[in-house]
């Protein structure tokens, strides 16, 4: 490699949110003719990143080079599109009815007046051409929800493409294309197609640039990598030569990072309150777990394999395909939301805006929810003592504003899940399922959130956090457990949960 | 002070939260700040009704005018309170105006062609109409279909069974007892349907605000996710909305039945568009951006008194649909004003978390 220039290169890129860096400051090149990964932990800034290059937010500062010419922003609605950036995002931007063809016509038309007529005959020959090209074995004519989901990301590769080309006006290589984590609803099997295609990407020229979290991935198809670290460029690294060990160590920085873990337990004598058994669901396969009183249960594992579900499933919010769910030894027959709370296991789901809350309504509503039918027999709303209620809870929970009448969604995100937390606290569960409790949350919250957690847990609640943030699992868990392709794959105890062990149980699925 | 935060907020410096904000939060009782533009609707109600007096003196300030202005809108009023369920749940109920008609002409049928007593009449007229919202509801919550095409359809179903059960011809001569039973003035010479819809208010009101149904109906007009995951059953009190709606309109029917002692099968669709005016229009007094039932009842009163102000000026009777279609689409646009400025208001306070 004679370092050519590269096609795309970002220089001391910031972005901040309401004052909290995202991006401090990142320095990214990717040359004409490779494969080039981006890897980083949740909240590193890669997301962020890739929303800039797409037009999604605006830079506050640096500068982004495509091609050679430096490109000023704001990049508009359209992001670098016309500079001959492609993007892929993780779900991919496809329409289920609507066929490839279908598809591909509506990016030859791109910003042409409606009146303009699609002339399908030379579409057509378009788009098998270009599939033709990259060996991809799929009719224009079918809708994209007849093909498998690894078609589907060929598809959507392809189409950027040729999109790219239109722009261009020519199909000789040299164009750039982002992918955002492709592979992570694939099944594993598939993958080597997908990677079979950015080869031939690579081969004629083009800078492809694949955001990823999983590292065998990143080591088997890049040519060199990138890591994010805290909103910084932490690295770069030719692939070749590079272990899974460098790069999970840059990743997570420095070994002396990682906090001491004070003596946790494992109440397994006790008994279950909530147990789940040969539970399947959509990802999560035939999983067996139990949750004791008075014991934080971390389960964690790549984004896809399964984790982020199981709330959901033992909650009954999602229902399962198979397998049985107990309350303290009684199965429960269908679990539903409402059979769950009666049973005294609450959910705080990881959406806060869409499923935890409702941002029209006040505070007092929101937490009230659960109370509603508690005095005169569902008649009559004590507002009253509701309101009384709230307030307590708002002061007890340091949640700011301190006002009940305030509007849920007029709250910091620290402080609404302090809310919702007060709230389901409030009505004295026994197990609480929490997925992503400090998502967007700043760090004097999330260390306020922790701490009522633990001492709820040490009045004898179960909890379970299902979290890609390993930082807080070392922090809060008594014993985590990994899954992997929807089961569980590894279980790490007490003392021994770090976030390099975490980070290498996660990582190393293939090992095992 | 709380009255000029969000326009101090919108001002402050995300980056640096002023330091004197972080201590008021202490503060026990921090009253909500005062909104003005709650009572916009009221104010602009009053200009026109003062407006109007001098213009018109001798018609529009007379006891003739105010008791009917007050009793012509009495079936818009019940039509439009029990749309308030469903909207309250975030579903629209397009099948209202015609289940009025049915009830109108259900009524008309059995009692003069039948000669059914007029009671008996009525209860078969309601049950008619609330077997409307249960077909509605069925379909809407066990095949999840979106209520407003549903509602469209279910609504073009009734029209034209209506056009069939009255082989499309008006049928007068209903009974006088209904009549009396609306028109009757027992107080301020006002017919005493009037008192009726006041009633019906009431209970909405009720409902609404004091009991775990409307709490829980508020909720699912949000998000049907949050109220899924508290335990709520969305689906049974969607259901339950939508033949509360039938039922309403099933009683403004009879109620309409008794006012004109008629019934035709087409001037029930007319009412469609009023209602629908009405719950948004209501939706931006006293709690902006919440469809309310003390709001409603004045959206009614507002928009007839701005019609029939012009009318009395010689206006024609295109005035009706200018007012009741304006006001429609002028309620959204101010509902969708004032949740964006709601937004900014979030985000200057996500600045500055006092």
């Amino acid at each position: 490699m004679t370092a050519p220039a590269p096609l795309l290169a970002v220089t001391g890129l910031a972005k901040a949110f309401n004052g909290v860096p995202a991006l401090r400051g990142v320095d990214l090149d990717v040359l004409p003719g490779e494969v080039h990964g981006l890897l980083g932990a949740n909240g590193s800034g890669k997301s962020t990143l890739i929303k800039i290059l797409a037009g999604f937010h605006d830079a506050d500062g640096g500068t982004v080079t495509v091609g050679g010419t430096t490109v000023a922003g704001p990049f508009g609605a359209r992001g670098l599109r016309d500079h001959g950036l492609g993007f892929v995002h993780q779900d991919l931007g496809l329409a289920g009815t609507s066929t490839v063809l279908e598809h591909m016509a509506l990016d030859s038309n791109g910003d042409a007046p409606g009146r303009r007529r699609i002339r399908w005959k030379a579409e057509r020959a378009r788009v098998t051409e270009l599939l033709d090209r990259f060996e991809i074995d799929v009719d224009p004519d079918v809708t994209i929800d007849t093909l498998s989901p690894v078609q589907r990301a060929m598809v959507a590769v392809v189409r950027a493409v040729g999109s790219q080309e239109l722009t261009s006006g020519s199909a000789t290589g040299g164009q750039i294309l982002i992918l955002d984590e492709p592979t992570v609803f694939l099944p594993r099997h598939e993958v080597g197609l997908l990677f079979a295609l950015l080869r031939r990407l690579r081969e004629r020229g083009d800078a492809v640039l694949l955001v990823s979290h999983d590292l065998d991935e990143i080591l088997e198809v890049t040519d060199r990598v990138t890591v994010f670290r805290n909103g910084r460029t932490a690295g770069t690294r030719a692939t070749q030569g590079s272990t899974r060990d460098d790069l999970v160590q840059l990743i997570l920085g420095a070994h002396d990072e990682h906090v001491a873990k004070g003596a946790a337990t494992v109440r397994s004598d006790r008994p279950a309150l909530l147990s789940a058994r040969g539970l399947s669901g959509t990802r999560v396969r035939d999983l067996d777990l139990d949750l004791h009183a008075g014991e934080v249960v971390g389960v964690t594992g790549l984004a896809g394999s399964g984790f982020e579900e199981l709330p959901d499933l033992l909650f009954g919010a999602r229902h399962a395909t198979a397998g049985r769910i107990e309350h303290g030894g009684t199965v429960v027959a269908k679990p539903t939301p409402a059979r769950s709370m009666d049973a005294g296991v609450v959910l705080i789901p990881a959406d806060r805006k869409g499923q935890g809350g409702a941002l029209g309504l006040s505070v007092l509503e929101n937490v009230s929810l659960p109370f509603l039918t508690e005095r005169a027999g569902g008649l009559l709303v004590d507002w009253k003592s509701l309101d009384r209620r709230a307030q307590d809870t708002c002061e007890r929970l340091n949640v700011i504003p301190a006002n009940p009448h305030a509007l849920f969604g007029h709250l910091s995100g620290g402080n609404q899940q302090k809310a919702l937390l007060g709230k389901w606290m409030d009505t004295n569960p026994q197990v609480m399922l929490l997925a992503e409790p400090t998502q967007g949350v700043d760090i004097g919250a999330r260390r306020e959130i922790f701490t009522l957690i633990r001492s709820a847990v040490a009045h004898g609640m179960a909890v379970l956090c299902a979290t890609s943030d390993y930082e807080q699992l070392v922090e809060m868990a008594d014993r985590v457990v990994v899954l992997d392709g929807g089961r569980i794959s590894a279980e790490v105890t007490g003392s021994d949960i770090t976030k390099d062990v975490l980070a290498s149980a996660v990582y190393a699925e293939e090992a095992s | 002070m709380n009255t000029t935060h969000s326009e101090a907020g919108t001002k402050a410096d995300p980056m640096t939260p002023t330091p004197g904000g972080g201590t008021s939060t202490g503060g026990k009782k921090r009253k909500a700040s005062a909104e003005p533009e709650r009572f916009a609707l009221i104010g602009v109600w009053a200009v026109l009704i003062v407006a109007f007096s001098l213009i018109v003196p001798q018609t529009f300030p007379t006891a003739a005018n105010v008791s009917n202005m007050l009793s012509s809108q009495v079936v818009l009023l019940i039509l439009a309170i029990g749309l308030l369920y469903p909207l309250r749940a975030g579903d629209y109920d397009l099948s209202v105006a015609s289940t009025l008609n049915l009830s109108t002409v259900v009524v008309a049928i059995l009692n003069v062609q039948h000669g059914w007593n007029i009671w008996l009449t009525v209860l078969v007229a309601i049950v008619a109409s609330l077997l409307v919202g249960v077909v509605n509801g069925f379909v809407v919550t066990v095949f999840d279909i979106n209520p407003f095409i549903v509602t469209l359809g279910m609504g073009t179903v009734v029209q034209g069974l209506v056009y069939l059960l009255s082989n499309t011809s008006t049928i007068s001569g209903i009974d006088r007892a209904l009549s009396s039973a609306v028109l009757t003035r027992p107080f301020l010479g006002i017919p005493v349907g009037f008192y009726y819809a006041i009633v019906l208010v009431a209970v909405a009101w009720y409902v609404f605000d004091k009991t775990a149904f409307g709490q829980r109906l508020l909720f699912i007009g949000q998000s049907h996710d949050v109220a899924r995951l508290n335990g709520v059953n969305v689906p049974a009190l969607r259901w339950r909305a939508l033949i509360i709606s039938a039922g309403f309109a099933g009683l403004a029917g009879v109620v309409y039945a008794g006012t004109t002692a008629s019934a035709d099968p087409v001037s029930g669709a007319a009412f469609l568009l009023p209602a629908f005016a009405a719950c948004f229009l209501g939706s931006t007094v006293l709690r902006i951006g919440r469809f309310n039932p003390w709001g409603t009842l004045i959206a009614v009163y507002f928009l007839v008194t701005g019609i029939t102000g012009l009318q009395l000026l010689g206006a024609e009777q295109y005035v009706q649909q200018l007012f009741y279609g304006g006001a429609l689409v002028i309620a959204v646009i101010l509902s969708k004003l004032v949740r964006n400025r709601g937004e900014r208001k979030r985000r200057a306070e996500a600045a500055d978390p006092a």
